[in-house]
């Protein structure tokens, strides 16, 4: 009799119980980051050798020059992938919960052109004055990160649609003109393009201890509020008026996650430029993998993103090595054909 | 007539568009528990809207709406969500998740965001479907199923969300003959053992006479008639409304009028 009253009550009523699979797929998944970090801190131009990496990593006052390098050039790289993977994986899932719209990805809501825009300006002001913004540049950026999520949130204002589509349109729209002034500034610029370019397609090896302070409390912060969104969330899927028969309210709710989102978003997007495709396909492989509810499938994205996104870093270092290929470019070489096939599977 | 206290009354309600034309117009009626009261009308005649009104997500421009007599201005929509449930005509989710799952989703007006849900929860939501002759889907996707399947599985999750109030917007539009006459069954059993009241668009005449306490008859926005199925379904209101010379008849076992072309 003790035994049966033990037997996880939860699953009594064909309900399976999402806490204990969430609390396996976290562990599990936190395995997985640390697993693949070990592993990729072994690649790079200068070889050391693993065992060597696995002392400098308890000690490192063994050799100077690896130590410098395992930690200051690759952990950094490594533990900035991690926090940007888990960042655009996670606002990509809950922007397409808000938008009901599984084509939706971070930067649909307009923060990342505003983001482009600002870091395009201070790196042509920089050429057009002589002065070294370099280190500016993530200021400028969050500042046209800001500007863009405050234009969206007027214009979906003024929109006359209460409903998603309201927020969607207003930031398509500030996606088109803010790109657009990019094309300008790419147009008439010369020596500075190449720095533009790679700025607009990511990268993180310019990853360092003072930025990996800076975004991790906005990003760990940020996605722990998006996770108590989730059930809010789940009844948002069956439907806008769904929901609010169910007592949410689906305006607050949308205006909540965009702004948590944009920021999360501004603040990691400052440091790292546009990498694409990490926030749209991470969380359609989360839900195929374990299905739609929030409660899951947000934790699960944040995961697999952080995953993904130090595989992807890591191929992005070594396949032209010493050169490197765009993160962003990486990303959607690797992600589409591994989509591609996971979707044929189910 | 009993002395209950109306569950639900509607005083002078109309309802526009930016103040366009006025889809509904002084809308007077109240409502007992225990009650089933069906909405009719043409197309286009503000069936639907009266329905939102009534579940708060539109806002009367005149008028007012009391629920247990208290104004429903004064609800928040979290606390509807505890009266009041809702079946759509239409259903379409975003994402696939489980049958069982979309039926656990009536559980949320209840359940702490911070707490989660309890035991409890799971075996309201899997009574619900067993009342709905829906417990064999749980397992199934909600995309993957037909629409008649999808109408049950909602109905589950409307009742999963124990309402005093059940509005009903065509459930029976995609249910084939057997599940028509289950879920008439079951609203019947509902509205006299657990107390529920419900209020339900049909497109089907006949239908709304077997199943109706009362009927509405809305024309253009307005109530042409209210009263039982024997006082409005006449061929006089028929003519007026719809424009159509139907003949009536009367049902034989259960003596409630069925228009017949």
């Amino acid at each position: 009799m003790k035994f049966s009253i033990n037997k996880s009550p939860k699953e009594i009523a064909g309900y399976t119980n999402w806490q204990k699979k969430l609390i396996l797929m976290i562990l599990g998944g936190s395995l997985g980051i640390l697993g693949v970090s070990l592993i990729c801190l072994n690649f790079g131009v200068v070889s050391i050798h693993p065992k060597e990496i696995f002392s400098l990593i308890w000690n490192s006052s063994l050799d100077k020059t690896n130590s410098l390098i395992v930690w200051q050039l690759r952990a950094p790289r490594i533990i900035m992938a991690t926090l940007t993977g888990i960042a655009l994986a996670t606002v990509g899932g809950a922007f397409q919960g808000i938008l009901r719209n599984p084509l939706a990805d971070p930067y649909i809501l307009g923060v990342s052109a505003g983001a482009a825009l600002g870091a395009c300006i201070g790196i042509a002001l920089q050429y057009a004055t002589g002065y070294y913004l370099a280190s500016y540049l993530p200021l400028f950026a969050f500042l046209g990160a800001m500007l863009s999520l405050y234009l969206v949130y007027l214009s979906s204002k003024i929109s006359y649609s209460v409903n998603s589509t309201g927020l969607l349109l207003a930031g398509v729209a500030i996606n088109f003109l803010f790109s657009a002034l990019i094309t300008v500034l790419l147009a008439l610029s010369k020596r500075e393009l190449h720095s533009m370019i790679f700025w607009l397609m990511g990268d993180l090896s310019t990853a360092d201890w003072k930025k990996i302070s800076l975004i991790t409390l906005p990003v760990i912060i940020g996605c722990l509020l998006l996770f108590f969104s989730s059930l809010d969330l789940n009844a948002l899927s069956l439907g806008e008026e769904e929901a609010l028969h169910l007592g949410v309210n689906t305006g607050k709710l949308r205006m909540r996650i965009f702004f948590i989102g944009s920021i999360i978003i501004a603040t990691v997007v400052s440091f790292t430029g546009l990498i694409g495709f990490v926030g749209l396909i991470i969380p359609h492989i989360a839900r195929l993998l374990i299905g739609p509810d929030h409660r899951v499938m947000l934790p699960a994205s944040a995961l697999l993103g952080a995953i993904f996104l130090i595989l992807c870093d890591t191929l992005a270092r070594m396949v032209i090595s010493p050169s490197e290929i765009p993160i962003g470019a990486i990303t959607a070489l690797v992600g589409a054909p591994m989509f591609i096939y996971l979707l044929r599977r189910k | 007539m009993s002395f209950h206290s109306p569950i639900l009354t509607i005083k002078g309600v109309s309802f526009s568009y930016n103040h366009h034309r006025e889809i509904l117009s002084d809308i007077n009626f109240s409502l007992s528990r225990g009650e089933l009261l069906g909405i009719i009308g043409p197309n286009g005649s503000g069936k639907t809207t009266l329905l939102k009104v009534i579940s708060g997500i539109l806002k009367p421009s005149k008028g007012s709406i009391l629920l247990l007599n208290q104004d429903l201005n004064n609800f928040s929509i979290e606390k509807i969500a505890k009266f009041i449930s809702v079946v759509p005509q239409d259903t379409w989710v975003a994402f696939n998740f489980k049958a069982k799952e979309v039926v656990f989703m009536g559980r949320l007006p209840y359940i702490s965001r911070l707490k989660g849900e309890t035991l409890e929860d799971y075996r309201i939501s899997r009574e619900a479907m067993k009342k709905t002759h829906s417990l064999s889907l749980s397992e199934n996707n909600i995309q993957e199923i037909s629409g008649g399947e999808r109408q049950r599985i909602f109905m589950a999750k409307a009742l999963a969300q124990t309402p005093q109030l059940l509005l009903l917007d065509e459930f029976t539009s995609h249910l084939d003959l057997k599940y028509k006459y289950e879920m008439l069954n079951l609203l019947k059993k509902a509205l006299q053992e657990e107390g529920l009241t419900i209020i339900s668009i049909f497109h089907d005449l006949n239908l709304a006479s077997i199943a109706s306490d009362r009927l509405i008859l809305l024309n253009e926005g307005r109530i042409e008639q209210i009263g039982t199925p024997q006082e409005v379904l006449n061929s006089e209101n028929l003519q007026k409304v719809y424009g159509v010379k139907p003949i009536l008849i009367n049902h034989p076992d259960l003596n409630v009028p069925q228009v017949i072309m």
